[in-house]
């Protein structure tokens, strides 16, 4: 246990890892345009959209994504239009407050290629677009940190999914630009200066195992120079 | 093959993700789970129970098993309706839809459904859903191909289907307009059978040796009946194409065309196509040759898949597990499992498949990165384990309709 961090740990303020597991679910919407996709994207829940903007973190903990959310996947595989998906990736889910806004930003984007190229053809029989949502299980890990060395470990064993509940998923729990570590870090053991390093993290273009090793990374930093 | 305890997967996906499947467990343990299926051996469906089965149990959860009986006309029907949900044009009449409800009504008598959640496997028991009772949930598991039913045979199963809780279908592409909630779950490889276990040196190069197979030379497998929609013609040519630069032996390794013309026929054309090439080794196994196949996908420098069409196309996960690259055709459930480039290559055609055998068999240090990639995209997505989760996951979605987020307490 690092002796740094005592003088900061107010009672009963842990950290408690949860993990996240969770299931596909098929709305039966499917678009062979892109016609077809922007109109249902207009309707679709919020949930719809957040399973298409992050599944990717929870798919791909092998390898990065070509493109980090569905509908710049599809523009590319089965559209085959590269400009589109190119343009579709650089939707970042995390500088938005909110699904709808994302919404906005991904119609506002489609509209304008339809408006330029009107007459969208199909796709193969197959490789139509398919609106999915995710059901999700909180899991409480039985893991709980009370100074940053034990935050330190528990990091670096709990699973992938456990990253993703804390850092991808809690931006939008929690309706803010932030994760559950440097909230705690911060309004726990006061260590601002860490809490904004770990914010900073761009989340968006790693894997999530690449996120824990660079948390892990920071985390170590701070205790060799507290040290 | 059956019995195996869910700890005994422990040292595949480690110890956290097997304390997760307890966690899951530990609110379900007040429910009794009765899956229904019609045949006890052969078959995906009856392979995937036996498996499953014993590790519900092995997390103090209480699941059984029942098989539904049948004459073997029913079969003949169920035959019939299974490749017409597949999308074959097949009779189908109204003295066959008397056959199905006849044998379904036998079967309500006949099997213990007294459980909190039922699962019912493919079309042949879905009509036992006018046993349920209120209180119970009812899962259709659906393991077919529904992409283009046959309309007729779809809007009869349909009736019954409805009638369900909740139905599970094996990729998107399955999905259906439905008055019920619809999941996904994908099938899923068995790490510990004989299919998948880890095999002594020793026994691979034996295996090559009994079958006359010479291991002097990069070697290509393909793993499939001899099927049109397989493309082991397909198969060959790229394989020519690939010869006339690198010196190596193409495997086709199938079971042999007993009860199908259409298998006959396309073997004698693999024959043909073959014939006067040594390197090219056609091999027919029996059904239980799943070690000698183990051994094959584990000599393999690289392995294809080059189907045109494909329902999950469980066997890429397979020779993923081994840790080879496959070249896969981009068809149903293959483009699931190959993120082209990153963990294999998804082709379109035999050129494109002879480009990227060839451009992995140049780059042996990339072929062994592409291989441990593909081995932990499987170990992450397609073991049994992760199906056994997703069994979990779902009850409770189906306990608590209408969230989308459950929160267990510590």
């Amino acid at each position: 246990m690092a002796p740094v961090e005592q003088p900061h740990i107010p009672l009963a303020c842990s950290f408690h890892f949860y993990e996240s597991v969770s299931l596909v679910r098929l709305t039966g919407l499917r678009a062979k345009t892109l016609d077809e996709l922007a109109t249902l994207l207009a309707d679709v829940d919020h949930e719809v959209i957040f399973h298409h903007m992050h599944q990717y973190f929870l798919k791909e903990t092998a390898e990065a994504p070509d493109y980090p959310n569905d509908f710049a996947q599809w523009a590319a595989e089965s559209l085959e239009d590269r400009v589109l998906a190119e343009r579709l990736a650089n939707v970042d889910p995390f500088e938005y407050e909110s699904l709808e806004e994302v919404r906005e930003a991904l119609m506002a984007i489609i509209d304008e290629h339809l408006d330029a190229m009107p007459y969208p053809r199909p796709v193969l029989p197959g490789k139509e677009f398919f609106f999915n949502q995710t059901f999700s299980i909180v899991v409480p890990t039985g893991l709980d940190a009370m100074t940053l060395s034990q935050f330190r470990d528990e990091l670096a064993q709990v699973d992938d999914s456990s990253i993703y509940y804390h850092v991808l998923e809690a931006r939008l729990r929690l309706h803010k630009k932030g994760d559950d570590f440097s909230q705690w870090l911060e309004d726990c053991l006061g260590m601002t200066d860490l809490a904004e390093r770990i914010r900073r993290i761009d989340p968006y273009f790693t894997t999530l195992n690449d996120l824990r090793s660079e948390i892990l990374a920071l985390v170590d930093e701070y205790m060799a120079m507290e040290l | 093959m059956s019995g195996r305890h869910v700890k005994d997967y422990e040292p595949i996906i480690g110890r956290r993700k097997v304390d997760q499947l307890y966690r899951l467990a530990d609110g379900l343990r007040h429910l009794r789970f009765v899956n229904v299926n019609s045949t006890r051996t052969g078959g995906g469906v009856a392979e995937i129970l036996t498996q499953l089965v014993p590790l519900f149990n092995s997390l103090e959860l209480r699941a059984r098993w029942e098989v539904a009986e049948g004459t073997p006309e029913f079969f003949d029907v169920t035959k019939r309706m299974h490749n017409g949900l597949q999308g074959q044009q097949v009779p189908f009449t109204e003295r066959d839809t008397d056959c199905y409800r006849g044998v379904n009504t036998y079967n309500r008598k006949l099997l213990d459904l007294e459980a909190e959640v039922v699962i019912i496997h493919d079309p042949q028991p879905a009509a036992l859903i006018e046993a349920r009772r209120a209180e119970q949930v009812w899962i259709w598991r659906c393991h077919i191909d529904l992409s283009h039913p046959l309309r007729k045979v779809w809007r009869f199963v349909r009736r019954y289907v409805i009638n369900f809780d909740a139905t599970i279908f094996s990729l998107p592409a399955f999905v259906q307009r439905l008055p019920i909630p619809q999941f996904m779950i994908a099938p899923s490889i068995d790490p510990l059978s004989d299919k998948n276990v880890e095999l002594p040196e020793g026994e691979i190069e034996e295996t090559l040796d009994t079958l006359g197979i010479p291991h002097d030379k990069p070697l290509l497998l393909q793993v499939s009946r001899f099927d049109r929609f397989k493309d082991p013609i397909g198969v060959i040519r790229a394989y020519q194409m690939v010869k006339k630069n690198i010196d190596c032996r193409l495997i086709l390794a199938g079971g042999p065309a007993t009860d199908d013309p259409e298998g006959e026929a396309v073997l004698s054309e693999v024959m043909d196509r073959a014939a006067g090439d040594s390197d090219i080794h056609v091999l027919l196994l029996p059904p239980d040759s799943n070690r000698t196949i183990n051994a094959l996908q584990r000599a393999a420098d690289i392995i294809l898949q080059k189907s045109i069409k494909e329902g999950f196309g469980l066997t890429v996960a397979e020779a993923m597990w081994k840790g080879k690259p496959v070249v896969g055709g981009a068809a149903g459930g293959i483009t699931l499992q190959i993120r082209d480039g990153h963990n294999g290559f998804l082709v379109h055609s035999v050129e494109g498949a002879a480009y990227r055998v060839r451009y992995l068999l140049h780059r042996p240090e990339l072929r062994q990165r592409m291989g441990e990639v593909a081995r932990e995209s499987v170990r992450e997505h397609f073991l049994l384990t992760r199906n056994l989760r997703d069994y979990l996951t779902l009850t409770y979605a189906l306990l608590n309709p209408g969230t989308d987020v459950v929160n267990l307490q510590a």
